[in-house]
């Protein structure tokens, strides 16, 4: 069961060049139907989980790829699961633009199944496999394009994702060698008797791993892939770079830092204090270059290399409320900003442009798409009301509670965050709706809102963050029972 | 004795014997010849190796029933079996895998001495594998020398006899080297045998006799053998004749030749001078250094390189290093590493070298990074071997790569001094291949929209794209089921002792 | 409860019915059916209002609407400060709503005014009825947002660089408003407002210091609102650009909830917990900056509707002042200064206003004679004028007096006697930057043409707000007692 979800997508990706489909939208059924399947089983696997491992293989030594479903895996695995379709759909419409239609679906759906692989691995070392993985079957869809750009883009994305790995790869080792098992365990399963006198050693490999994954995370001063990166199309820069792929670098981080290292051994350590002041001059910094930059795509990079780091920030500050801080960023980001991604590839698929500067007036031409980016953006922002607020006042709740003052400076970093983010977002809002009084409206003649295949998983990112924004109790609830691992 | 045991000694002399009779033959037999021998080579040594797991002991062999300390003596055990085993798979497969160029790359009058030297190759390697007597290895060595300058020659382009003479001179200087270590130990312990040796250097150990000229013995054994395996910084007759000779000479050269050495070194390490005696001298502190330099460095120019086989060669130098950083280690750990390493080294370099000629076969023949572009649809199974290549290079899981890596970190934290020098070089120098590798596979996989080469399709290289499958499977193998090659690796090692 | 939510959220809806009923036309043109607007909005206008005060005249409990998160409810309460805060927001919008009838005649994009117009009320209302700070903090976010779209109405340059200013150093303030928060939250038992601090008393022993750098970064972020230095520069900026009803509603209320929130944030760390440390120093220091350098740029300023805003700034700091106090009668004073300059500053920038609307002119200089084109205005502009100087009879006098006293009362060495001394040299400048144009208004001297003068009084659509704003700032001043007693109330509680 468990192994099915991930092996559907993969038979499904690779079916799609083979199988000769008359019609396009035979096509489009065929994939729909079988990422739509996919989900609802892994809601299925979610809600109907049990505790016991599923054990594909024995790999050498004690270490074995077998998957599980825990807390994490179950707002991961949920997260993306639901998300798919949505985004599948929305790739229908985007890539008619595009050409190699199908190299495009295979990889898209693999890469379904990798997430998936990374969300459910029981232990370390099979999510390092699949986080390996994952980068491999995602450098295709960044290539997509061929263009010179696209190449070096993803060139830079595999180097840095790679070399993330080999340091990822150091904790797992740690893990292997003075863990008691490479399970996940909250709580961490370090071997005390194991540990004595090598506490500096342990501390400095994790920092290294934490930076190594915190690579995908796009952790300055690793994220300049990201924003390069762009270039892919839109589908994927939504879901993939947004969600999928970045955010499996913060899980894996939260992974290696609640249920490998234990927060009981990392709490108050120098290696806290390091990883912790990384991911605040990250939180400001990526805002910073998202005001500077003008290109629209690539400033919605930025702004999710920030976002990151608020949910590792909670993830540093660890304690079980850092953890629900977290979780609820992980999850509060991936909809809100997806949503402003796609908002994005809306307008570029529409009107073609692609700068901030060109967005002059649109607003009026598509009312429902800037209509969208703007809730997107000020829930981003984190106006009450919205999901974005509520995961901030976790993460800060959790900060204060923590009675440490890096984690207070961390806070003052959100809120600056917070201001860079209206700045960057709501100038572009600004723009589309108040194009200046001598504006020629003649330029925008002819744009109109794209379709219901586009708009359709705007309107439901949207209700979903407006009805986060104002009732995420069951949901938060849930994250709390995943920290304290009640589930 | 069962029959069985004359198999180390008829596997030597029938590579030996079919490199002579290969002379008189045209070439097309001496082809068939040779892939015979490596076959039913790589068949004696494995039935070898069931049975010496079977029986769960190495044997010795007395070369014409002359007892120690006169007689020659052969020494088997499953280690030895093993890499034996493990040598005819990657030489048959990298001959096969490069026969197609064989006739584009030597005139059609060398074919023959073509076979004869890859023959006499195998035999030496043989010889080194399965040897328990210096002085035969010292000859054998030689014989490898001289019959791998030859493969690097045969391709009579004058790059290539640049190559071989820069080769002779480093490798006799090694030879040399290790002449005069052997002399050195010789005159010491009076013995030539490996085993008898042993016994002596450690009552000269123990009693604290000869401490100075032993070490010094030691040291130029090691060093001799470390030039001749291109060990970081004696590595600078590499990239050209691993660069410019014919693809199998290439493959074999860069998987087996410096693979034989480093394999004599570490039974001179457990057999003549004992791991314990090795260890405690400051030679593993010298190899590990170097070791650790060769990963940097050999990466660092392989970046810098323009030239996809110099690069593969150059990566050699690199994972050269990683296996001196086992040996450097000093732990039985880092030992079963770098000898896994040295399989998947081997099964991974060959791979590249072989898919690397079919990339550059449908770019027009050109080695250029420029000229590469999309070479990988131009050939798809060469694209996809290559990439596999280098992923297993880089260490992703699944390919053996990752699997020597594995080892090597686990191996680097039981050692309390070493373990942060060797984690952090390990980190860089898999960042470091990432790029040059990812590099060339993007480069490969990027559409050419004007290139003026023609593709080629499977069936026109039914041969070569199954060999290259085949070297797919071997790297997958080794890096799925480790397990069991590496319990083999430790039960080898300790019929060492 | 009802009439609490419906006060709050049919002006919102009724404002987003405007929005999308009326979409806005892409070119210039006006909306065709202009008449069905106005009529629409008034209506909406006089009920919201009668809402409202519906809803300070019944008694209520307060109410959860409902949970953001477990501990974070949306609760609504009217209290004695709340029901100052929205008689003043209640009569000035409705005043200035009733204004822009005839004033946005001559501007574009009539029906997103008037949206965005009726959300900002539900919004106030919203400010002035919540019952905790996170509720408060909410609408003050929502405040600003739609806001913002008044200030950047017209859609020039320099409106939307105007407007994002405006944007930014709110939100500026708001976070870090929002940091305090934060602490308060771990720090107090419910964030539910009240007048004599929440604080736990471990919390004070354990972080107290902390707990004032806490306290002075929420100052100083709400003051931002206020346009307390050194946050000020987005008011002169911001409220000119917009057309002059709004700016009379930026000036005289929106800046207001600025102080309201200072007040309830005060009330959560009680004033004890402040008085007589750096925070109240620093604090003081600050408002008196403020006071002076405001009015001293307003003096220097040429355009009208700027030297307003500058005006703004300083009076602000005025009511400020008198809350940095932190005593009975200064408390009293600042929240009489709350309504007298409320009312005040209405009526100038709407004069402002009607005078761009007749005339066309901005700059001080070019309105020499003035008051003989437009009589009326100019003597509700002059009578405001004395107001603000405060001279009596006017409400100003009432609060200043108020003020003056507090502060001798207080007892803090130095400012006891330095605060009034400023607010007096402030007064003068005050009369100094407001009098002229009464002056030069009505006496434009010998060489003026007087065969050029046109009347030119506006509509009574214009003129009648205006009367009643000016009145009302009378009314303060001749019968203190009413406000007093107000005041009075919310301070006992």
């Amino acid at each position: 069961m468990i192994i099915l979800v991930i092996l559907i997508p993969f038979i499904t990706g690779i079916l799609v060049p083979i199988i000769p489909f008359r019609k396009r939208w035979h096509k489009e059924v065929f994939l729909e139907t079988a990422v739509v399947l996919n989900s609802i089983l892994v809601w299925y696997l979610l809600l109907h989980h049990s505790d016991s491992t599923f054990l594909l293989a024995h790999f050498t030594g004690n270490l074995n790829i077998s998957f599980r479903v825990d807390g994490m895996s179950m707002v991961f695995a949920g997260l993306v699961s639901a998300l798919w379709p949505f985004a599948t759909l929305y790739a229908f419409e985007y890539m008619t633009k595009e050409q190699h239609e199908n190299v495009f679906f295979l990889f898209y759906t693999l890469t379904y199944g990798v997430t998936l692989g990374i969300a459910l691995a029981a232990n370390l070392l099979t999510m390092y496999f699949f986080y390996e993985l994952l980068t491999l079957v995602t450098v295709p869809l960044v290539m997509h394009t061929l263009t010179r750009e696209a190449v070096l883009a993803s060139r830079k994305y595999l180097y840095y994702s790679l070399g993330g790995a080999a340091f990822a790869f150091l904790g797992l080792i740690m893990i292997i060698v003075y863990g008691s098992t490479t399970d996940f365990i909250l709580g961490g399963v370090l071997d005390p008797a194991k540990t004595v006198g090598k506490t500096n050693v342990l501390l400095l490999i994790y920092v290294m791993a934490f930076m190594g994954f915190g690579v995908k995370a796009a952790v300055c001063p690793f994220n300049s892939w990201l924003p390069q990166a762009g270039v892919a199309p839109t589908p994927v820069t939504a879901l993939l770079h947004a969600v999928a792929v970045v955010k499996s670098g913060a899980f894996a981080i939260i992974r290696l830092t609640y249920y490998s290292f234990g927060t009981d051994f990392l709490k108050g350590t120098w290696a806290q204090s390091v990883v912790m002041a990384v991911v605040m001059f990250t939180i400001v910094y990526g805002c910073s270059r998202a005001v500077k930059e003008t290109h629209l795509k690539r400033r919605l990079a930025y702004s999710t290399i920030s976002n990151l780091s608020y949910i590792l920030f909670g993830a540093v500050i660890m304690t079980p409320l850092g953890l629900v801080g977290a979780l609820t960023h992980l999850v509060f980001h991936a909809v809100m900003k997806i949503s402003s991604f796609f908002c994005a590839g809306a307008i570029m698929h529409q009107t073609d442009r692609h700068y901030v500067h060109e967005l002059n007036g649109l607003g009026y031409k598509m009312p429902r798409v800037f209509g969208i980016f703007t809730i997107s953006a000020l829930a981003l922002m984190g106006v009450p009301g919205l999901a974005g607020f509520v995961s901030k006042w976790n993460l800060a709740g959790a900060a204060v509670e923590s009675n440490n003052p890096l984690a207070w400076g961390g806070i003052a970093c959100l809120l600056v965050s917070a201001l860079l983010t209206a700045i960057y977002m709501l100038t572009i809002v600004v723009r589309a709706f108040f194009p200046g009084k001598d504006f020629d409206y003649g330029t925008i003649s002819g744009i109109r809102d794209p379709n219901w295949k586009m708009l359709l998983p705007l309107f439901v990112f949207t209700v979903f963050i407006i009805l986060f924004g104002v009732y995420s109790q069951p949901v938060v609830d849930f994250f709390m029972s995943v920290a304290t691992g009640a589930v | 004795m069962p029959f069985v045991c004359n198999f180390p000694f008829f596997s030597i002399l029938l590579s030996l014997f079919s490199g002579t009779v290969c002379s008189m033959l045209p070439a097309k037999a001496a082809k068939v010849v040779n892939r015979t021998v490596i076959l039913a080579v790589g068949l004696m040594s494995s039935v070898l190796l069931v049975y010496l797991l079977s029986t769960g002991e190495a044997f010795i062999y007395w070369m014409g029933h002359f007892p120690a300390p006169w007689g020659n003596e052969i020494r088997a055990g499953v280690l030895e079996a093993g890499m034996a085993l493990f040598f005819c798979i990657i030489m048959y497969l990298s001959m096969a895998g490069g026969a197609h160029k064989l006739p584009g790359e030597v005139v059609e009058s060398k074919h023959n001495l073509y076979y004869i030297l890859v023959n006499l190759l195998l035999s030496s390697l043989l010889a080194l594998v399965y040897t328990n007597d210096m002085f035969t290895a010292y000859v054998f060595v030689e014989i490898n020398t001289i019959s791998a300058c030859g493969l690097i020659m045969i391709r009579q382009v004058g790059r290539t006899i640049e190559a071989a003479v820069r080769y002779m001179i480093m490798s006799l200087l090694g030879s040399g080297l290790l002449l005069f270590g052997l002399c050195i130990m010789y005159d010491l312990t009076g013995h030539l045998l490996m085993s008898n040796i042993k016994e002596s250097v450690g009552l000269l150990m123990a009693n604290g006799e000869y401490q100075i000229p032993l070490i010094v013995s030691v040291a130029l054994m090691c060093i001799g053998l470390c030039i001749k395996s291109a060990l970081f910084p004696f590595h600078a007759w590499l990239p050209d004749a691993y660069g410019y000779s014919t693809v199998s000479s290439a493959a074999i050269l860069s998987s087996l030749v410096s693979k034989g050495y480093i394999f004599l070194l570490i039974k001179i390490i457990y057999r003549v001078i004992g791991f314990d005696i090795f260890n405690s001298t400051r030679i593993i502190d010298v190899l590990f250094v170097f070791g650790l330099m060769g990963m940097i460095f050999g990466s660092i120019s392989a970046i810098k390189e323009n030239d996809i086989r110099r690069m593969i060669a150059f990566s050699s130098v690199a994972q050269i290093g990683y296996i001196y950083m086992g040996f450097g280690m000093g732990t039985q750990a880092g030992m079963v590493a770098s000898i896994f390493h040295i399989l998947s080294h081997a099964a991974t370099k060959s791979l590249l070298f072989i898919a690397a000629i079919g990339l550059t076969d449908v770019s027009g023949g050109s080695r250029k990074f420029f000229d590469l572009t999309g070479a990988a649809y131009r050939n798809k199974w060469a694209g996809a071997a290559f990439t596999v290549g280098s992923l297993s290079m880089v260490g992703i899981p699944l390919f053996s790569g990752f699997i020597s890596k594995l080892l090597f970190a686990q191996a680097a934290v039981q050692v309390e001094g070493k373990m942060l020098a060797s984690l952090i070089v390990l980190g860089i120098s898999t960042v470091l291949n990432a790029v040059y590798f990812m590099k060339t596979v993007i480069r490969i996989y990027t559409s050419a929209p004007d290139a003026p080469y023609k593709g080629i399709t499977f069936r026109d290289m039914k041969a070569y794209a199954v060999a290259l499958v085949f070297f797919i499977l071997l790297n997958v193998i080794l890096g799925v089921s480790s397990q069991p090659i590496v319990d083999m690796i430790g039960q080898g090692l300790a019929m060492f002792a | 409860m009802y009439l609490i939510l419906s006060s709050i959220f049919f002006p919102i809806l009724a404002g987003m019915f405007l929005l999308i009923r009326y979409r806005t036309p892409l070119s210039g043109e006006k909306n065709a059916d202009r008449k069905a607007l106005t009529t629409l909005t008034g209506s909406f206008l006089i009920v919201t209002a009668a809402l409202v005060v519906a809803s300070l005249l019944t008694v209520e409990e307060g109410f959860t609407l409902f949970y953001l998160t477990k501990t974070l409810p949306i609760y609504f309460r009217i209290d004695s400060i709340g029901t100052i805060f929205s008689l003043l927001a209640v009569i000035v919008l409705l005043c200035a709503g009733f204004f822009s009838f005839e004033y946005m005649k001559h501007e574009e994009r009539e029906s997103r005014y008037y949206g965005f117009y009726l959300l900002i009320f539900g919004v106030l209302n919203a400010l002035c009825f919540a019952g905790n700070l996170i509720t408060f903090y909410l609408f003050f976010e929502l405040l600003t947002l739609s806001s913002m779209p008044l200030v950047l109405h017209s859609g020039s340059r320099e409106a939307v660089m105007a407007g994002l200013k405006y944007l930014f150093y709110s939100l500026c303030g708001a976070y870090a408003a929002l940091f305090g928060i934060y602490f308060l939250y771990r720090n107090c038992d419910s964030l539910t407002f009240t007048a004599e601090g929440a604080l736990r008393a471990s919390a004070v022993t354990e972080h107290g210091g902390f707990l004032m750098v806490v306290a002075f970064v929420m100052l100083l972020g709400f003051g931002v609102k206020a346009g307390m230095f050194p946050m000020h520069a987005w008011l002169p900026t911001a409220h000119p650009v917009a057309p002059a009803p709004a700016s009379a509603v930026l000036s005289a209320v929106i800046v207001k909830a600025g102080v309201l929130a200072i007040i309830r944030v005060l009330g959560m760390f009680g004033t004890d917990f402040l008085r007589g440390t750096w925070v109240q120093t620093t604090w003081i220091v600050l408002t008196l900056i403020t006071v002076f350098m405001g009015s001293l740029l307003a003096y220097r300023e040429p355009v009208l509707k700027k030297r307003l805003a500058y005006s703004t700034v300083s009076q602000l700091s005025y009511i400020l002042f008198g809350l940095a106090m932190m005593n009975g009668s200064s408390y009293t004073g600042a929240l009489c200064h709350v309504l007298a300059h409320g009312f005040v500053k209405a009526v100038l920038f709407l004069c402002a206003g009607a005078i761009i609307y007749r005339t066309g002119k901005t700059r001080v200089e070019e309105m020499r004679g003035i008051g003989k084109e437009m009589p009326l205005t100019m003597w509700c502009f002059t009578i405001a004028s004395l107001g603000l100087i405060g001279i009596p009879p006017t409400g100003g006098f009432v609060s200043k007096w108020y003020l003056a006293v507090g502060s001798l009362e207080s007892g803090i060495p130095v400012f006891d006697v330095l605060g009034p001394v400023i607010l007096l040299v402030s007064a003068l400048l005050t009369a100094g930057y407001l009098l002229p144009l009464t002056i030069h208004g009505f006496f434009p001297g010998a060489d003026y043409d007087y065969n050029m003068l046109q009347k030119k009084e506006p509509c009574k659509w214009m003129t009648v707000p205006v009367l009643i704003l000016t009145i009302l700032s009378v009314i303060i001043g001749l019968f203190p007692d009413i406000v007093i007693n107000l005041i009075r109330m919310a301070v006992t509680g």
